[in-house]
C-alpha cells in the first residue's frame, strides 16, 4: 500500500461541508433566538410582515437546525474520518471524488431553495416534514447520492474491519431513509386532477390517526437516526482520537449499538400518550421508552469511562471538555426522555414547555456541542494550521454551557408551572385558571429563554469566528497532529 | 384470530427472538474473545492508528489474498 | 461464525439493520391501518372552503402554538368539550393534532367562537384577550384564499382514498368552474357576519380573503 508516498486524504468535500455546517447553524440559531424573544416580546412578530410571524418561522428554525445543521454537520464528519478509518483517500477514486462534490452542490442549493418555500408557507403541515412533494424527491435523491459515496468508499477500504463509528452512520443513512421515504407519501393534486390549483399542493396518503402514528414513528426516529445515531458515531472516533485513548470498551459500543437499533423505533408512539391511537401502542411506547435508557446510557458511560485515568485532560483540553459534557447532556436528556414517557408524567408535560426543553438539551448540549468540538479537531488536520485561540474557545464554552443550563431549567419550570395550572381545580372541582392565565405566568421563563438563546448564539459565533481565524491566519503546522489538537 | 391477536403473537415472538439473538452476540463477544479467538478491544485502535501510512489492524487486502491460498489449497 | 462474517459484509450488515429498525414499524402501524381509518358515521367530509382554510391552518402553522387533540381528562373535556375520537380525524390530510398549546386547544372551537369573535381576534389578539402573546394575521384579510387548490384536493382525496365527496367533484376545469359559485356562496355567508367592509367587497367580486376560508374552517371545527 505504500506504492504512492505522496498519498493523502483528501479533505475537499469535508472542507465544503464544514462551511455550510457554519453557515447553517448560524442561521438556524438566529431565527431560533428570535423565535423564544418572540414568545417573550410578541411585538417582535411584525418585523418582516407577514413571513415573520412565529409560526412561520418556526419550521424554518427546526428544520434548518435538523436539515441544514446537523445533517451537513454529519456529511462533514462522514467525509472526514471514513476516509480514516477506511485507510483509504477519496482520491484514489475520481468516480468518488465527482460524486461527493455533486453531493455538496445539490445538497447546498436543495437546501437553500427549500428553506426559502418555508417561508413563503409552502409546506406540508407534518413536523419537521414540511417540504411539498417536489422537494422531498430532491432529499431523497440528496440522500442516495450520499448512499452510494458510502458504500463506494467502504467497497475499496484497506481496513476490513468497519469500525463501530461507520456502522452508526450506515443506521443513520438507512434509518433516516426508511422514515422519510414513508413519512412523506403524499398525492400532488395538481397531477390527479386536470392541472388545478397550485403545483406545490399535496395530500398525505396517510389520514387522521395513522397519518400521527406515521408521523411520530417518523419525528421521533429522525430525532433517534438524525440527532443520536450519528452523534454517537461521531463521539466514538472523535473522543478516543483526541485523547489518544482508544474507546474504553469495543464490545459493549457494539451492543449498544444493536440495543439501540431495536428499541429506538419502538418508542415513537409515546408522543401520542393519551390521544386516540391504540392504548396498547401507547403502552408500548411508554415502556421502550424505559427501555432505552439501557443502550443509551450503555454509550454514554462507554464515552465517559475512555477517559479513565486521564481526567487531567479535562483541565488542559477544551476539546475532551467539550465533548465530556457533550455526553453528560446526553445522559441528562436520555433520562429526562424516558421520565416523559411515563403516562402519569406525561399528562403533565404534554403539549407544554418542558417538551422543548427536553429537546433543546439534548440538541444544543449534546449534538451541537459534539458537532462543534468535531469541526475544531478536523480544522487543523484539513488546512494544516493550528487552532487560532484556545481562550477564546474556553470563553465559548461557558457561554453555551450557562446558555444550556438557563434555557432548560427555564423550560423545566415553565412547562411543570403550565402544567399544573391547566389542570387546577378549586374545592367545587371547577377550573380556578382560565387559559390566559397560564401564558402570562410564563413572561419571566421566556426572557431568560430569550436570554440564553442570545448566549449561546453568541457563543456559536465565536465559534465561527474562531474557526474562520483558524482557516484563514492559524499557526501552519508542518505535521498532522495525532492526537490532541494544538491550539494557540 | 383477528388482527390485534396476530399483532400480539407478533410482537411476543418477534422480541423474545431479538433478545435470544442479543444475547446469543453478547455471550459470543465474550466467549470468543476468552477463548483467544478474536480480540475485540484492538479494534479501538481502528480510530487511533489512522493516518494513511499506517498499515490496517486487518488488512482486507491481505486477507483476501489469504482466503484465496487457502482455497488453491 | 455469523456475527464475524456479518461485521465484514457491509451489505448484508445493512440488510440486518434495515430488519431491525423496520420491525416496530411494520408491526405497530400497518396492522392497524384499516381499523383507524373508519370514520364516525356522523362525519362529513370539509367543504371546499374549509379545505382552503385548512389549507392556510397549514400554510401559516397553526400547529406550532394550538394543538386539536382533547385528551381524556376532566380538567380538558371541561375546557373544550367532549374529548377526541379517532373516527372524527378520518378525513384529516395531514392530522393537525399539534404537539405544543402556547395557545389553547382549538378541536371543538366552533363549539364556542364566532365568525364575528374571529375576525376582531385575528386583527388584534391582544385587544380580544388582554396578555395574548399571538401575533396579529392582518395579512389574511389582504391575501386571497386558493380555492381551487382546495378543490383539487377534494377531487384527489375522492378518487384515491374514496372520500365521500358528491358526483359534481370533477377533475375537469369544467366540473371546477360549475362548482365555484357554491364556494363563493359559503364565503357570503362568512362575509355577511364580519364587519370588514374590504372583505364584503372582495367576496361580492368574487374573491376569497384568506380570511373567509379561516374563519370557515374554524367554525367547522366541532
Amino acid at each position: 500500500m505504500q506504492s504512492n508516498a505522496a498519498l493523502e486524504y483528501d479533505y475537499t468535500v469535508a472542507k465544503m461541508f464544514t462551511y455550510v455546517t457554519i453557515l447553517f447553524g448560524f442561521l438556524g440559531m438566529l431565527v431560533g433566538t428570535i423565535l423564544a424573544l418572540q414568545l417573550a416580546f410578541p411585538e417582535l412578530n411584525y418585523l418582516i410582515g407577514e413571513y415573520g410571524t412565529f409560526s412561520r418561522l418556526r419550521p424554518v428554525h427546526t428544520n434548518t437546525v435538523i436539515f441544514g445543521f446537523t445533517v451537513s454537520g454529519v456529511f462533514a464528519t462522514w467525509y472526514y474520518f471514513a476516509q480514516r478509518v477506511l485507510k483509504v483517500s477519496m482520491a484514489e477514486s475520481r468516480f468518488l471524488m465527482i460524486l461527493g462534490k455533486a453531493h455538496f452542490w445539490v445538497y447546498f442549493i436543495g437546501a437553500l431553495i427549500a428553506t426559502i418555500t418555508l417561508v413563503f408557507g409552502i409546506s406540508a403541515g407534518k413536523e419537521y416534514a414540511q417540504y411539498e412533494w417536489w422537494i422531498d424527491i430532491v432529499i431523497v435523491i440528496i440522500w442516495l447520492m450520499w448512499g452510494v459515496s458510502i458504500f463506494g468508499i467502504i467497497g475499496i477500504r484497506r481496513e476490513k474491519v468497519l469500525y463501530v463509528s461507520i456502522w452508526y452512520y450506515l443506521a443513520c443513512f438507512l434509518g433516516i431513509a426508511m422514515l422519510y421515504l414513508f413519512n412523506n407519501m403524499s398525492i400532488p393534486t395538481y397531477f390527479m386532477t386536470d392541472g388545478l390549483g397550485s403545483i406545490n399542493h399535496s395530500v398525505s396518503m396517510y389520514a387522521g390517526t395513522n397519518d400521527a402514528l406515521v408521523q411520530w414513528w417518523y419525528g421521533h426516529n429522525a430525532v433517534a437516526f438524525g440527532f443520536t445515531v450519528p452523534i454517537v458515531g461521531m463521539i466514538y472516533y472523535f473522543l478516543p482520537k483526541e485523547s489518544g485513548q482508544a474507546i474504553y470498551s469495543y464490545k459493549l459500543s457494539l451492543l449498544s449499538f444493536w440495543g439501540l437499533m431495536f428499541v429506538y423505533l419502538w418508542a415513537g408512539s409515546h408522543h401520542l400518550l393519551w390521544s386516540t391511537v391504540p392504548d396498547w401502542m401507547q403502552t408500548m411506547g411508554s415502556a421502550f421508552s424505559i427501555v432505552l435508557i439501557l443502550p443509551s446510557w450503555g454509550s454514554a458511560i462507554n464515552m465517559l469511562l475512555t477517559m479513565k485515568g486521564e481526567w487531567n485532560q479535562l483541565a488542559e483540553n477544551p476539546l475532551i471538555k467539550f465533548m465530556v459534557i457533550a455526553s453528560t447532556f446526553y445522559m441528562l436528556s436520555t433520562i429526562e426522555g424516558p421520565i416523559q414517557a411515563i403516562k402519569s408524567v406525561n399528562a403533565i408535560a404534554h403539549f407544554t414547555d418542558w417538551i422543548p426543553g427536553h429537546v433543546h438539551d439534548g440538541v444544543l448540549g449534546w449534538v451541537v456541542f459534539m458537532t462543534m468540538a468535531a469541526l475544531f479537531h478536523m480544522a487543523p488536520r484539513m488546512w494544516k494550521r493550528e487552532i487560532y485561540s484556545k481562550k477564546l474557545m474556553g470563553i465559548q464554552f461557558w457561554m453555551q454551557t450557562t446558555a444550556v443550563v438557563l434555557y432548560f431549567t427555564s423550560m423545566w419550570v415553565a412547562g411543570i408551572t403550565q402544567g399544573m395550572m391547566w389542570r387546577a381545580v378549586d374545592e367545587y372541582g371547577n377550573l380556578v385558571y382560565s387559559f390566559i392565565d397560564t401564558v402570562t405566568v410564563l413572561h419571566p421563563y421566556y426572557v431568560i429563554r430569550g436570554v440564553s438563546g442570545v448566549l449561546y448564539l453568541t457563543g456559536f459565533i465565536l465559534f465561527a469566528y474562531n474557526m474562520y481565524k483558524t482557516i484563514t491566519a492559524g499557526r501552519e503546522l508542518t505535521e498532522e497532529p495525532q492526537f490532541k489538537t494544538p491550539m494557540a | 384470530m383477528d388482527i390485534q391477536d396476530i399483532q400480539g403473537y407478533g410482537m411476543f415472538f418477534l422480541t423474545i427472538f431479538l433478545t435470544v439473538i442479543l444475547y446469543w452476540y453478547i455471550i459470543y463477544l465474550y466467549r470468543s474473545e476468552k477463548k483467544g479467538e478474536r480480540d475485540f478491544e484492538k479494534y479501538g485502535r481502528i480510530a487511533l492508528d489512522d493516518s494513511i501510512g499506517t498499515p490496517p489492524v486487518e488488512d482486507k487486502i491481505a486477507s483476501e489474498r489469504e482466503n484465496t491460498k487457502e482455497q488453491i489449497k | 461464525m455469523f456475527f464475524h462474517w456479518l461485521e465484514k459484509n457491509p451489505f448484508y450488515f445493512a440488510v440486518l439493520i434495515s430488519i431491525v429498525i423496520s420491525f416496530a414499524g411494520l408491526l405497530e402501524i400497518v396492522p392497524n391501518f384499516a381499523q383507524a381509518a373508519r370514520p364516525l358515521t356522523t362525519e362529513t367530509p370539509k367543504t371546499v372552503l374549509e379545505l382552503a382554510g385548512k389549507n392556510l391552518y397549514v400554510k401559516d402553522n397553526c400547529i406550532a402554538c394550538h394543538s386539536q387533540m382533547i385528551r381524556p381528562f376532566k380538567s380538558e373535556t371541561d375546557r373544550y368539550g367532549k374529548y377526541s375520537l379517532s373516527g372524527e380525524y378520518a378525513y384529516d390530510r395531514p392530522f393537525l393534532w399539534g404537539s405544543k398549546r402556547t395557545g389553547p386547544d382549538l378541536h371543538r372551537v366552533g363549539n364556542y367562537r364566532t365568525t364575528d369573535w374571529h375576525e376582531n381576534h385575528m386583527l388584534n389578539p391582544p385587544a380580544i384577550v388582554p396578555g395574548s402573546i399571538m401575533p396579529a394575521y392582518k395579512h389574511m384579510f389582504t391575501n386571497l384564499a386558493d380555492i381551487e387548490t382546495a378543490y383539487a384536493e377534494a377531487v384527489t382525496v375522492k378518487n384515491a382514498f374514496f372520500t365521500p365527496y358528491g358526483p359534481e367533484f370533477k377533475k375537469t376545469r369544467a366540473a371546477w368552474e360549475a362548482h365555484r359559485p357554491k364556494v363563493l356562496a359559503d364565503a357570503k355567508k362568512i362575509a355577511d357576519d364580519m364587519k370588514s367592509e374590504d372583505v364584503k367587497k372582495a367576496v361580492a367580486n368574487g374573491q376569497v380573503p384568506e380570511i373567509v376560508a379561516m374563519i370557515a374552517y374554524l367554525n367547522s371545527l366541532k
